[in-house]
C-alpha cells in the first residue's frame, strides 16, 4: 500500500484547518459579558423599535432563570457567558452597490473561503446576502427578487422595513424560553437573515447566506426566519466556515421555518466550523435550535452536512402540524480528532396523513463521538402518520465512537412507523479491491464515504453537493484505522 | 522479456505456508491456465501477484516484465497493468459502477502520469465494453457488486477488465457459479482482450472454461507447488480422472 | 408516611431480626445507603423516562406480612406448567411454602436462599456469586438487596444438568390489604451445566401487590441457562423485575419474557458478557390491554471479542395500554467481532394504547456488527387480504395474522409443553380460534 495506515493518520492530523485564517478589520464591539443593559445596548445599536427591546428583555429574563442543559455524550468546558462580548460590526458600514466597493480585504476573505460572491454565484444564479460577523455587508440579486415581491434581507433591515411580518412569526416556532439557548438568541441576537415569500410564488434561484465567526472571543447568535406563504416554494443554502482560534467558540442561532398552506421550503446547511486542532484545543461549539412548521400539505426539507465544530449539537425539527404535510431529514455528520456531535431532528406528526422521512449517515474517525439523537412522534389525532429512519454509522479506527439514540412515541394506531439503524466499518476487503483496480487507499477511502453518503448528497443542491464531497474528503483523508 | 516470471515463491499467512516455491514463466501473447484441488494455493497465487498485503513472502520473486514487484502497492500493481477478476468480488454500497470504473481508470492514468480520460471518451469505452458484455444501462448506475447475482458481479468484473484493458490478467475462477449463457458472455469478453501485446492467467477448478478460452499452457498446482504442466489436454486428463493420480504422482 | 420512608424504618425492624455477624448484614447496609440517597426513580431519569412509579409510592404496603397460609395445591395448579413433572421452589406472601415445593439437593441444588444465606456449606458459592452482578447503585435493585432473606437458589455443578426444569413461583394471598414483595434469586451454572427455569409472580386476590424481584445469574464457561418469565397477573399487581446475567466464554444464555398481565410491569433485563464466543438471547411477547403498562429495558453489554447477542421483542398493544421497549447495545473498544442484533416490532390496535420504543447503540469498537430495527405498524394489508380471499372473516383473520407475528418469538422455547401454554395465552388474549396448531 502506498501509506500505512499510521502515516495517513499523521497527515490527517497535521493537515492545517484550510480556512483557518483571520482578517484584521476594525470591529464596533462591545464590552464583555451580559445584563440587562448589553441586551438594551445591542437593540439601540441597531436601532430597533421598543416591541423588539422588549421581546428580548423578555428574553433574557427567562434565559437568566434557566439552567445550562446537561447531555449525556457530550463532554465539554462550558462556556463562560460573561467572559463573551455579544455585538461585533464590522466598522465600516455603508451599502454597496457593487462588489468593487467592498473593503478589499473583506473580498480576499471570500476568495480563501472559496465563496465567490462574484462572477461564479452570479453565472451560478444565487443571491448572496453575506452575513459576516453579525452584520450584513453584502446584498445582491435583490432587485430580481424584488420584482417579484421576494423579501430577502437581513433581519435587522426586516425589523425596521417589515415590523409587521417579524412581530407576527418571530419566536412562533421556536418561543424566546424554548430552551437555554434559545433564549440567550432571542436576548442578545446581533444579525441574520430574513425570507419571505409571498402567496403562490416559486423563488427562482436558491437563496444562500454565508456565516462566519470572525472577531476574537464573539459569540455569534444569528437568528433565521423564513417565511413561505400559501403555495410558495424557496430552497435556502446555509454555509459556514470560521477562522482557526484557540479559545472555544459559541455559536448559538435559532432557526425557523414557517410552511404555510401547500409551501415548501428546502433549507440545506453545509458546516465546516473549525473543529479544533488533533489535541482537541479550541473549535466551535455550535448549540443551534432550528424548527420548522408545516400547516397543511406543507412540507420542510432540512439536509445538513456537518464536518466542523468541536460540539454539536443540533436537531433541526419538524412540527407536522397540518393535514398531509412532510418533514424530511437528511444528515450527514462526519467528527473526527476530539469532535464531539450530538445530531439528530424530531418529527412531531399532529395532522392526519403526516409523513415524515430520516436519513442519517455518521462517520466517525480518530477519537470523536458521533451520536444519532431522534424523536419521532405521533400524537393521538394524527392519523395514519407514516415515519421511515434509517441511521446508519461508519467507524474509521479503534479509539471513536458511534452511537444511535432514537425516541420512538406512537399514540395512534394507524401510525406506521420504521426505524433501522446499522454500524459498520470500511472493510479491509473493499480497500483491497479499490487497491487492485489501481485506486490508492486515500481516494479509496473517500470513495466509499462518498457511497456511504450518497443517499444525503444526493439531496444537495448541485453546487453545494459538490462542495460538500471535497468537505467529506478533507474531513476524512487518511483516517482509517 | 517475459511477460511476468516467478521465481521460487514461498508466500505464507500468519505463519501457514501456502505457496511453497512457485516457479512460473509467462510470456506476451499467452493464455495459461492454473488448476488445481481446493486448498492448493490458486487463489493466493492470485492474490499475491497482485499485492495483497496480508500475505508475506519468505522467499522468491515475482517480475513483471522485468521490474520486481516486491515494494510495490496493489494499485502500483495495477497501474502497471495487472488485474485480478476477484472470486469474490466485493460490495461497495453507494458508488456506481460507472463512478468506480471512472475513478479507476483515471486514477490508473494519473498513476502513469497521463491526463484524466475525456468524458465523452470514457463513454465512448463505457457503451462499447458494456455492449461486449451484454450489460444493461441501467446495470452500470447500480451500487457495485450489491444485490449482484453471481453471474452478474463475474461479469461486472470481466467488463472492468475490458475497460482497463490489463497487461497481465488473471481470472480467479470467474467461471464459478455461472450458468452456460453467461459463461460464454464472459469468454467472449476475455477472448476479444487476447492480443500479441498481453497475457492471461485463468485460474479454474474446472476443464469446462478452457473449452472457452483455450489455454496455451496448463499448470496443476497442489500444495502450494506447480507438480505437472503440460498443453491443454492436460486438462481434458484430469477432468477424466480427477486430482488424486496428480497427488500420488507428487507424492512419489 | 411514603413508600421510602417507610421502607427506610422497617429496615431497621428487619435487620433486628437477621444475624448481624453475617457477611450479608454489610451488604445490606450498603445497600441501604444508597437507596436512602437514591430513593425510587423519577421521570426525570432517562431511564425512566416512560414509566412512573408515582402511584405506587402512595400505597401503604405492608412490608412484613403475616405468615399464615392455607393454599391447596389444586387452587393453584393452573399457575404452574403441571403438564410436565418439574422441581418447584413456592414462596406464599414471600415465604417460602414447602408443602407446595419440591426441592432437591440430589447432584443439584434447587433450594431456597434463607438455607443459602443460613448454612455454612454454601458460604464458598455465596462468598464467589451473590450480589456480584447486580448493581451497586441503582436504586431498587439496591433496596431489594437491602431487604434480601428469601427467594430462589440454584447451583448446577461443573457438567451437570438437573432431572428436570424448574419452576419458581411467587403467590400472593392477598391477607394484606396491599404487601410488597421483595424475592432475590441466585441461579449459578458451572462449567459446561445446564439448567432450565421457569419464573412466574402470581396475585391470587384483587388486593393490591408491589414486587420489587432481583435475579442474578452466572453462566461460566460453556453453560447453557434457559430462562422462561410468564408474566401474566393480576391488574392489581405491580412488578419491577431486575435481572442481571454474567457470562463466561462460549456460555449460551436465553431469556424469554411473556408479559400478557399485571397492572405496571418493569423488567430490567442486563447482560454483561465477561468472556469470548458467548452468545446472549432476549426475546420477548407482550399483549395488553386494558391501563397495562410493560417497559421492556435491556441492556447488553459487549465487554470481550467474538460475542453474539440476539433481540427480538414483539408488541401488541390494545385498549389503553402502554408499551416501553428501551433496548440497548453497548460494545466496548476490545469488543471486536461482536454481531449484536436488535428488534421491536409494534401493533397498536387501539386508538388509546401508546408504544414507546428507544433502541439505542453505544459503539466503540469498528469491526463489528450492529444493526437495531424498530417497526410501528398494522397487519399486512396484503397477506389480510389473502386471509380474506380464502373465506377467513376479517376479524378471524386479523387475529390470525397477529397470532403468527407474536409468535414466531416463541421458535427458541425449548420446552414443548411451555410453548403449547404461552400459545394458548396468546391464542386466547387474540381471541384466535381458527386453525392454530396445537403442537
Amino acid at each position: 500500500m502506498a501509506y500505512t495506515e499510521e502515516e495517513l493518520k499523521k497527515e490527517l492530523e497535521t493537515k492545517e484547518y484550510e480556512y483557518g485564517f483571520y482578517t484584521d478589520i476594525e470591529s464596533d464591539t462591545l464590552p464583555k459579558g451580559l445584563n440587562e443593559d448589553i441586551v438594551i445596548a445591542i437593540s439601540k445599536k441597531k436601532e430597533e423599535p421598543d416591541w423588539m427591546t422588549e421581546w428580548r428583555l423578555e428574553a433574557f429574563r427567562a434565559w437568566q432563570k434557566m439552567e445550562e442543559p446537561e447531555w449525556a455524550n457530550v463532554k465539554y468546558k462550558k462556556p463562560d457567558f460573561q467572559d463573551i462580548s455579544y455585538y461585533s460590526a464590522p466598522n465600516k458600514k455603508p451599502k454597496y452597490n457593487s462588489l468593487d466597493e467592498v473593503d478589499p480585504e473583506l473580498l480576499d476573505t471570500f476568495k480563501k473561503l472559496g465563496i465567490s460572491v462574484d462572477e461564479q454565484k452570479k453565472l451560478a444564479g444565487v443571491a448572496v446576502d453575506i452575513v459576516m460577523d453579525s452584520v450584513s455587508v453584502a446584498t445582491t440579486f435583490k432587485k430580481t427578487l424584488a420584482e417579484k415581491g421576494i423579501i430577502f434581507c437581513s433581519i435587522s433591515e426586516a425589523i425596521q422595513e417589515h415590523p409587521e411580518l417579524v412581530k407576527k412569526y418571530i419566536g412562533s416556532v421556536v418561543p424566546k424560553k424554548d430552551n437555554f439557548y434559545a433564549a440567550l438568541n432571542s436576548a442578545v441576537f446581533s444579525d441574520g437573515s430574513f425570507c419571505y415569500i409571498p402567496k403562490g410564488v416559486r423563488c427562482p434561484m436558491e437563496l444562500s447566506t454565508y456565516f462566519r465567526i470572525n472577531q476574537a472571543g464573539t459569540g455569534q447568535f444569528e437568528r433565521t426566519l423564513v417565511i413561505a406563504e400559501e403555495g410558495s416554494y424557496v430552497s435556502y443554502l446555509e454555509g459556514c466556515t470560521a477562522p482557526m482560534r484557540d479559545e472555544n467558540q459559541l455559536h448559538a442561532a435559532v432557526v425557523e421555518l414557517i410552511a404555510l398552506d401547500n409551501a415548501e421550503i428546502k433549507y440545506s446547511t453545509v458546516q465546516n466550523w473549525f473543529p479544533g486542532d488533533k489535541e482537541g484545543k479550541g473549535g466551535v461549539f455550535n448549540f443551534v435550535t432550528k424548527r420548522g412548521l408545516c400547516e397543511k400539505n406543507a412540507k420542510i426539507s432540512w439536509t445538513q452536512v456537518e464536518t466542523g465544530s468541536a460540539v454539536t449539537w443540533k436537531y433541526p425539527s419538524c412540527i407536522l402540524k397540518g393535514d398531509n404535510s412532510i418533514g424530511e431529514f437528511y444528515s450527514i455528520a462526519v467528527t473526527n480528532n476530539f469532535q464531539q456531535a450530538d445530531t439528530g431532528t424530531k418529527m412531531v406528526h399532529l395532522g392526519k396523513n403526516t409523513r415524515s422521512t430520516i436519513i442519517s449517515k455518521g462517520i466517525s474517525a480518530g477519537q470523536s463521538q458521533n451520536s444519532y439523537r431522534g424523536l419521532v412522534q405521533v400524537n393521538s389525532r394524527a392519523e395514519n402518520a407514516r415515519n421511515f429512519s434509517q441511521c446508519d454509522s461508519l467507524l474509521m479506527g479503534n479509539r471513536c465512537g458511534a452511537h444511535t439514540f432514537p425516541y420512538i412515541e406512537a399514540k395512534n394506531k394507524t401510525a406506521q412507523i420504521e426505524h433501522e439503524a446499522t454500524t459498520s466499518k470500511i472493510g479491509e476487503d473493499q480497500i483491497f479491491y479499490c487497491n487492485q483496480r489501481g485506486i490508492d487507499t486515500e481516494k479509496a477511502i473517500a470513495l466509499i464515504v462518498n457511497g456511504f453518503s450518497k443517499e444525503v448528497l444526493n439531496k444537495l443542491p448541485m453546487e453545494f453537493a459538490v462542495e460538500a464531497q471535497k468537505l467529506l474528503e478533507i474531513s476524512l483523508e487518511g483516517s482509517v484505522g | 522479456m517475459k511477460m511476468l516470471k516467478i521465481n521460487n515463491l514461498h508466500a505464507s499467512v500468519d505463519d501457514k505456508k501456502i505457496l511453497k516455491g512457485i516457479n512460473l514463466e509467462v510470456n506476451a501473447g499467452e493464455v495459461h491456465a492454473i488448476m488445481g484441488p481446493n486448498g492448493s494455493g490458486k487463489s493466493t497465487l492470485a492474490e499475491v501477484i497482485a499485492g495483497k498485503e496480508e500475505f508475506e513472502i519468505k522467499k522468491g520473486n515475482i517480475y513483471l516484465e522485468g521490474e520486481d514487484l516486491e515494494e510495490m502497492a496493489p494499485e502500483e500493481r495495477a497501474h502497471k497493468g495487472i488485474f485480478l477478476s476477484f472470486q469474490y468480488p466485493v460490495e461497495i454500497p453507494g458508488v456506481s459502477v460507472t463512478n468506480f470504473i471512472r475513478t479507476a481508470i483515471n486514477e490508473s492514468r494519473k498513476g502513469r502520469g497521463m491526463e484524466d480520460m475525456p468524458a465523452n471518451e470514457m463513454l465512448k469505452l463505457i457503451r462499447e465494453k458494456s455492449q461486449l458484455l451484454d450489460i444493461d444501462r441501467k446495470f452500470l448506475s447500480r451500487s457495485l457488486n450489491e444485490g449482484f447475482s453471481g453471474g452478474e458481479k463475474k461479469r461486472n468484473e470481466i467488463f472492468q477488465m475490458a475497460m482497463m484493458e490489463p497487461k497481465l490478467a488473471i481470472l480467479d475462477e470467474t467461471d464459478s457459479g455461472l450458468d452456460i449463457d453467461a459463461l460464454r458472455i464472459v469468454a467472449n469478453g476475455v477472448n476479444k482482450l487476447r492480443g500479441k501485446d498481453n497475457a492471461i492467467i485463468v485460474i479454474t477448478h474446472y476443464q469446462r472454461l478452457l473449452e472457452y478460452i483455450v489455454p496455451d499452457f496448463v499448470h496443476v498446482l497442489h500444495d502450494g507447488k506447480i507438480v505437472k504442466s503440460g498443453s491443454k489436454e492436460l486438462a481434458l486428463e484430469l477432468e477424466e480422472k480427477g486430482y488424486d493420480w496428480i497427488k500420488q504422482e507428487a507424492a512419489v | 408516611m411514603d413508600l421510602k420512608d417507610k421502607l427506610l424504618s422497617s429496615f431497621l425492624a428487619f435487620e433486628n431480626t437477621m444475624d448481624l455477624n453475617h457477611p450479608v448484614h454489610e451488604v445490606r447496609s450498603e445497600a441501604i445507603k444508597n437507596f436512602e440517597e437514591k430513593g425510587f426513580p423519577s421521570k426525570k431519569e432517562e431511564a425512566w423516562k416512560y414509566t412512573s412509579l408515582n402511584s405506587l409510592q402512595k400505597v401503604d404496603f405492608s412490608i412484613f406480612p403475616k405468615q399464615e397460609n392455607t393454599l391447596e395445591y389444586k387452587d393453584i395448579k393452573k399457575y404452574f406448567l403441571h403438564e410436565i413433572d418439574t422441581y418447584k421452589i413456592v414462596f406464599v406472601d414471600g415465604v417460602y411454602s414447602s408443602y407446595l415445593s419440591e426441592t432437591t439437593h440430589d447432584v443439584v441444588d434447587v433450594c431456597l436462599m434463607s438455607s443459602a444465606f443460613n448454612k455454612p456449606m454454601f458460604r464458598p458459592v455465596l462468598d464467589v456469586y451473590f450480589n456480584k452482578a447486580a448493581s451497586k447503585d441503582e436504586s431498587l435493585t439496591t433496596l431489594n438487596t437491602a431487604f434480601c432473606r428469601e427467594g430462589a437458589y440454584i447451583y448446577i455443578p461443573k457438567n451437570k444438568m438437573p432431572k428436570k426444569p424448574i419452576q419458581i413461583l411467587h403467590l400472593a394471598t392477598g391477607n394484606e390489604a396491599a404487601l410488597m414483595l421483595q424475592p432475590r434469586n441466585l441461579i449459578v451454572a458451572e462449567q459446561n451445566a445446564e439448567v432450565q427455569i421457569i419464573e412466574r409472580h402470581q396475585s391470587l386476590t384483587e388486593n393490591e401487590v408491589f414486587t420489587n424481584c432481583v435475579t442474578e445469574i452466572f453462566a461460566a464457561k460453556d453453560a447453557i441457562v434457559d430462562y422462561y418469565k410468564v408474566q401474566n397477573d393480576n391488574n392489581n399487581a405491580s412488578l419491577v423485575d431486575n435481572t442481571y446475567i454474567s457470562q463466561k466464554d462460549s456460555s449460551v444464555v436465553r431469556v424469554h419474557t411473556f408479559s400478557f398481565g399485571g397492572k405496571l410491569t418493569r423488567n430490567n433485563l442486563n447482560f454483561y458478557q465477561d468472556g469470548e464466543r458467548i452468545d446472549s438471547t432476549l426475546k420477548g411477547v407482550t399483549i395488553l390491554g386494558e391501563k397495562q403498562h410493560v417497559d421492556h429495558h435491556t441492556l447488553v453489554h459487549h465487554a470481550q471479542p467474538n460475542c453474539e447477542s440476539h433481540q427480538d421483542y414483539k408488541g401488541i398493544f390494545g385498549e389503553r395500554s402502554t408499551g416501553v421497549f428501551n433496548g440497548k447495545i453497548v460494545v466496548d473498544k476490545i469488543a471486536q467481532k461482536t454481531d449484536a442484533f436488535q428488534q421491536n416490532n409494534n401493533i397498536l390496535i387501539s386508538d388509546k394504547a401508546t408504544i414507546n420504543s428507544k433502541p439505542q447503540l453505544e459503539i466503540f469498537a469498528d469491526d463489528v456488527k450492529c444493526s437495531h430495527g424498530c417497526t410501528i405498524g398494522q397487519l399486512d394489508e396484503e397477506a389480510l387480504f389473502y386471509l380474506r380471499s380464502r373465506g377467513i372473516p376479517k376479524k378471524e383473520a386479523t387475529a390470525l395474522m397477529m397470532y403468527a407475528f407474536a409468535n414466531n418469538v416463541l421458535e427458541s422455547v425449548r420446552i414443548p409443553e411451555l410453548k403449547v401454554r404461552i400459545n394458548k395465552i396468546i391464542a386466547s388474549k387474540l381471541g384466535v380460534r381458527v386453525g392454530f396448531d396445537e403442537l
